[in-house]
């Protein structure tokens, strides 16, 4: 509905200059904008009930078809970057958490912190002046044109934007694995398995995952989603036609159909992102698994 | 549904900045050395190269009557689709899939040979009827091409045999021909011309990835000569920096034209890259809304073209490059006439002007500005220059997409900032509905006269006189021409320098061996 | 001494520590924001150098391309972040506390719809929620940035005030009050709002840090606060066409943005011992 507030009416994506009040009335019959707004929703609710998405005004295009296309980029881009930022974060959090008197404790903390003070444009433009420009290692942007027909390519363009997201991700990630841990340490069900006679690392592996995976697993669902719905910025640097830059294209151009198509999409995904993420929390910790569904807190 | 957006028609940059285009009768030397083209080098060439040429302008779709935005021109014109007649980056009018022409003695009908032998991609065989359904489809209705009110002299198209198209007209047009070339044949049986295409030039369509890429593979079966590459991809980007980046990796071999002096700076004195200067019809403008007060004072107009130090402004963004122009005429066009002399920065003149006017306390106004450079830091320029007289300017940013909406097709605003890229634009001034909403009979007579013309010569003139009719009303503001400045690899040679009309002939490129 | 304790008095250490510095970081921030009300090196909107001229006695910093000091744009940029951070969070605790309270109060359903659409909600990310509105409106302008931000944040706030607040709801001095006939917004005012108050000014906290990023953002892809407001974000998108030849132009925001965040986030930290001292404790 939100998108009913879009100044403008759609209709007027479809016409000329001049165009006389009869013309104006057609078009607006063509995208029904001449309806009322209920009428309208109860069109959109039933064509996304057959999962027909429409067709793009500006590229007549449908819809479905360039979502679809966005999202061999946008997917593999976040899932990649979201595992490189679990392999940082993890092994990096829960060491500085452990050896937090250590100097690289703090190091890692201290690093964490301006991690997660950059704006993820500006850490994205650094990595393709050093690595891009100066070093001439990786491509500084662009997506190969025959995609994934051709893997190399693709990992190859992906390597930047992949690298810029595990970073920033990695280092907001880390402070929550740091403070997980930190809980864990703490707890007094670690303290007596110790006293039970476990090792540390013993003691921490069985009990400390366990429980500490639990709130970590929905940051991680928030942060993936994010990741895939907030590339828009990542694609931008990286000149990357992932499913972020369709959506600012289309609000840019009013083009009615292409935002409402991706928001649907993206809806999906968090919906499945966070069923996901309740899963696995199910999994880890048998506890949850008797509780009422809806409880995400 | 048959899909469109938009047709922001050849006025405006739908698509981000400005490409510049010239006539042919050079005769002023821009600020760097102007060459007309890379002439190719000797060196062995590979005829089935892949070119990759990057830009800022993708097209929306791939119908030019559907509002595609320039970058369809840059994509295919002359590179899949060809017209009657030639644009050719030097200026000139040539034939295209036109043999011979002739014209009646009163200038009202024209008589066009079709070139035998052609076929459209889809191997349907070019005939007459192809052509008539080409040119009623830009004068449609429906139609967004720009050029549509330029050819509705047309009052019948008949088509005697398959290879002979007769044009009838209402009136003498004497840009006939040259309003041709922005038709593009094609096949009246195609489908879906926003997403495919059925033309006749060297290139077919390979792939259009949106956001992306869109690439053209050679047309073995062409009629004509055969390109000199294999295939040539443009790539997409949305950000200047991203675009020289990648140029500066090898990911493109051509950027079409460099959008700041900084830019330039990175591939100048390196032998790795070739940086040429073409010949500029790009713009900047600060148009008002003729229609409303106060810009509906010519005194407030001029006054506002004194407050404002065109000089130090094109320095600010272009450092060293670009030419300062007193009126909407490039000085590459016939009817060139130096009017940079009419209203120069003279702040004390400007303040009597205001007086005069009846606004010595000065007022405030709302500039609407696009989104994306120079516009923002042009608008901040002139915060500040209008500010010494009083005058109180209200930035409004907005995205391309609001400025066709708003201003050039609703025509709500007071000022806003826009660059105009076109190849002999100036009849603009000549339509009172224009969204500047200039309204002066006699150039409205004057630019009416110019086109029914019998000779260039007279054509030249009447346009003299109204150019220079349009600066004394300061009708806009013109704050200087863009410089047009291509970079290549030095690995190509052989493209168009001057992207008249924002066309980029790729059939001539060629890549050396590596 | 247990090696426990060590440890606590160290961290302790560590969190004053940060706290400091914290505090510093804002407090410089503040300042030169308080300045620029009453003093600027030069005039910001004049040029007053050449273009995208180097550092020099002169101009400390350089200058942009219309000739304007840099280090002028940058102070007053400072007052800008500030606003966008106090004015985003301020909208975004109002919004989103009023909602997380109500939400609390509800009935069982009306709470699950609510705490359901938040949880989605806070999914989209905030800089796709501030698109949107920005969009939304028909001209950009830092209010709209503003309130585009501030809309994002109070989901965020509005899913931890109801956690927090049903937390509070169900301890038994509350239920006894309720019972026993305070009113509704007495609970709210007298028990709830103080009782969650420590955990969720360390949220703001950390929002604010979050709404500075996402301006810059917003103003990297065209949609953030239009000139003349001199805002980091607009700063470093201007300076990005130049950034090899004046490469000054995007450092110098991007450290002075980081230094305000870096200095958020610290004072989120030190706040959240000060709050909650069991969590210090308990170590």
């Amino acid at each position: 509905m939100l998108l009913r507030l879009l100044p403008g009416d759609p209709a007027n994506a479809l016409l000329s200059v001049g165009a006389d009040a009869a013309q104006i009335e057609k078009a607006r019959e063509q995208v029904g904008s001449n309806l009322p707004l209920w009428q309208q929703f109860l069109r959109f609710a039933g064509s996304l009930a057959r999962f027909d998405l429409g067709t793009s005004f500006v590229s007549g295009k449908p819809v479905i078809e360039e979502i679809a296309a966005r999202l061999t980029v946008t997917v593999p881009l976040a899932l990649m970057g979201f595992l490189l930022s679990i392999l940082i974060a993890v092994p990096l959090g829960i060491l500085s958490a452990v050896k937090a008197d250590r100097w690289y404790g703090g190091l890692i903390s201290t690093v964490s912190q301006l991690g997660i003070a950059i704006p993820v444009f500006w850490v994205g433009i650094l990595l393709v002046t050093v690595f891009a420009v100066t070093f001439r290692l990786f491509p500084s942007g662009g997506f190969p044109r025959r995609g994934w027909q051709n893997e190399g390519q693709v990992l190859y363009a992906l390597a930047l934007p992949v690298l810029t997201i595990g970073l920033v991700m990695g280092a907001s990630l880390l402070r929550y694995v740091r403070s997980a841990t930190q809980d864990v340490l703490g707890s007094d069900y670690l303290r007596t398995a110790r006293a039970l006679g476990a090792s540390f690392p013993e003691a921490l592996v069985r009990h400390g995952i366990r429980n500490g995976a639990v709130p970590i697993v929905s940051i991680l669902g928030i942060e993936l989603a994010t990741t895939l719905l907030g590339a828009v910025v990542i694609e931008r640097v990286f000149a990357l036609p992932g499913l972020g830059s369709m959506l600012l294209l289309a609000i840019e151009q009013r083009d009615y159909p292409n935002v409402q198509g991706v928001l649907f999409i993206s809806t999906l995904l968090v919906l499945l992102i966070g069923f996901g993420a309740d899963l696995t929390q199910r999994l880890i910790d048998p506890r949850l698994r008797e509780r009422a569904v809806g409880g995400s807190a | 549904m048959t899909g469109t957006i938009i047709g922001f028609g050849k006025t405006a940059g739908q698509a981000r900045r400005a490409r510049g285009a010239t006539l042919a009768a050079a005769t002023l030397a821009l600020a760097l050395s102007t060459s007309t083209a890379v002439f190719a080098e000797d060196a062995k060439f590979d005829p089935n190269a892949s070119i990759t040429i990057g830009s800022l302008y993708e097209p929306q779709n791939l119908d030019n009557t559907a509002g595609a935005g320039q970058g369809i021109n840059e994509a295919f014109n002359c590179n899949v689709y060809e017209a009657l007649f030639t644009l050719t980056d030097a200026g000139d009018v040539q034939p295209g899939l036109v043999a011979e022409q002739s014209v009646s003695e009163d200038g009202l009908t024209y008589t066009f040979k079709l070139r035998p032998g052609v076929a459209f991609h889809s191997g349907d065989p070019l005939t007459a009827a192809d052509v008539k359904y080409s040119i009623e489809r830009v004068t449609a209705e429906q139609s967004k091409s720009s050029r549509k009110k330029s050819l509705s002299t047309i009052s019948a198209i008949e088509t005697p045999d398959d290879q002979t198209v007769v044009v009838k007209l209402s009136a003498r047009s004497i840009s006939l021909p040259y309003n041709l070339s922005y038709v593009w044949i094609v096949n009246d049986a195609a489908k879906d011309l926003n997403a495919s295409e059925d033309g006749t030039g060297p290139y077919r369509l390979d792939e259009w990835r949106r956001g992306s890429s869109l690439a053209l593979t050679r047309n073995d079966k062409y009629w004509g000569t055969a390109p000199t590459n294999g295939e040539v991809v443009f790539q997409y980007f949305t950000d200047a920096t991203a675009l020289n980046n990648a140029l500066l990796t090898g990911a493109v071999d051509i950027i079409t034209s460099v959008q700041s002096p900084d830019s330039i700076a990175q591939f100048k004195d390196n032998p790795d890259f070739t940086v040429t200067a073409g010949q500029s019809t790009t713009k900047q403008l600060l148009a008002f809304n003729d229609r409303v007060a106060p810009f509906d004072n010519v005194k407030v107009r001029k006054a506002i073209a004194r407050a404002i130090d065109d000089k130090k402004l094109l320095t600010s963004i272009w450092g060293e490059y670009g030419t300062l122009i007193g009126s909407f005429v490039p000085p590459t066009d016939p009817w060139y006439v130096d009017l940079t002399a009419v209203d120069t920065y003279d702040v004390e003149s400007a303040k009597a002007l205001l007086k005069e006017a009846g606004f010595a306390d000065g007022f405030t106004f709302k500039l609407d500005t696009p989104n994306y450079d120079p516009h923002p830091i042009v608008a901040q320029f002139i915060q500040s220059e209008l500010a010494k007289v009083n005058i109180k300017v209200e930035i409004n940013v907005i995205t391309a997409n609001e400025w066709y909406t708003k201003v050039y097709k609703a025509h709500d605003f007071q000022a806003t900032l826009q660059e105009h890229v076109n190849h002999r634009d100036i009849v603009f001034y000549g339509n009172p509905d224009f969204y500047w909403g200039y309204n002066n009979p006699k150039v409205v007579d004057l630019i009416k006269a110019s086109e029914a013309a019998a000779n260039t010569d007279e054509q030249t003139a009447k346009l003299k006189e109204a150019n220079t009719i349009i600066a004394e009303d300061a009708a806009s503001n013109w704050l200087y021409l863009y410089p047009q400045i291509v970079v290549s690899s030095s690995a190509v040679s052989g493209y168009p320098v001057n992207g008249l009309n924002s066309q980029f002939f790729a059939y001539g490129i060629k890549k050396s061996e590596q | 001494m247990s090696p426990v304790e060590t440890s606590v008095s160290r961290r302790e250490q560590r969190h004053s520590l940060a706290l400091t510095l914290g505090l510093a970081l804002v407090g410089i921030n503040l300042l030169v924001a308080l300045l620029t009300l009453f003093w600027t090196p030069y005039d910001p909107l004049n040029a007053s150098g050449g273009r995208l001229e180097a550092p020099s006695l002169l101009h400390w910093l350089g200058t942009d391309r219309l000739g304007r000091d840099l280090l002028t744009q940058l102070m007053i940029g400072a007052r800008t972040a500030l606003l966008v951070g106090t004015g985003a969070v301020a909208i975004g605790a109002t919004v989103g506390v009023s909602l997380g309270v109500l939400a609390a109060f509800a009935t069982r359903l009306a709470d699950d719809v609510m705490a359901a659409t938040l949880d989605i909600l806070i999914a989209f990310p905030t800089l796709l929620l501030a698109m949107l509105v920005v969009a939304a409106s028909d001209s950009a302008s830092l209010w709209t940035a503003i309130l585009a931000l501030g809309l994002a944040i109070s989901a965020t706030v509005a899913r931890l005030t109801r956690i927090l607040a049903k937390r509070v709801l169900r301890q038994d001095y509350i239920v006894a009050s309720r019972t026993s006939g305070t009113s509704w917004a007495g609970v709210v005012f007298r028990h709830v709002l103080p009782n969650i108050w420590p955990t969720l000014s360390v949220n703001f906290a950390l929002q604010f840090g979050l709404a500075v990023i996402a301006e810059a953002s917003l103003s990297y892809l065209g949609l953030g606060a239009p000139p003349p407001n001199a805002s980091w974000g607009r700063l470093l998108q201007e300076a990005q066409g130049t950034v090899y030849t004046a490469p000054i132009g995007a450092i110098a925001p991007g450290i002075a943005l980081v230094a305000l965040v870096i200095g958020m986030n610290l004072l989120a930290d030190g706040l959240r011992d000060i709050g909650d001292p069991t969590r210090g404790r308990s170590r």
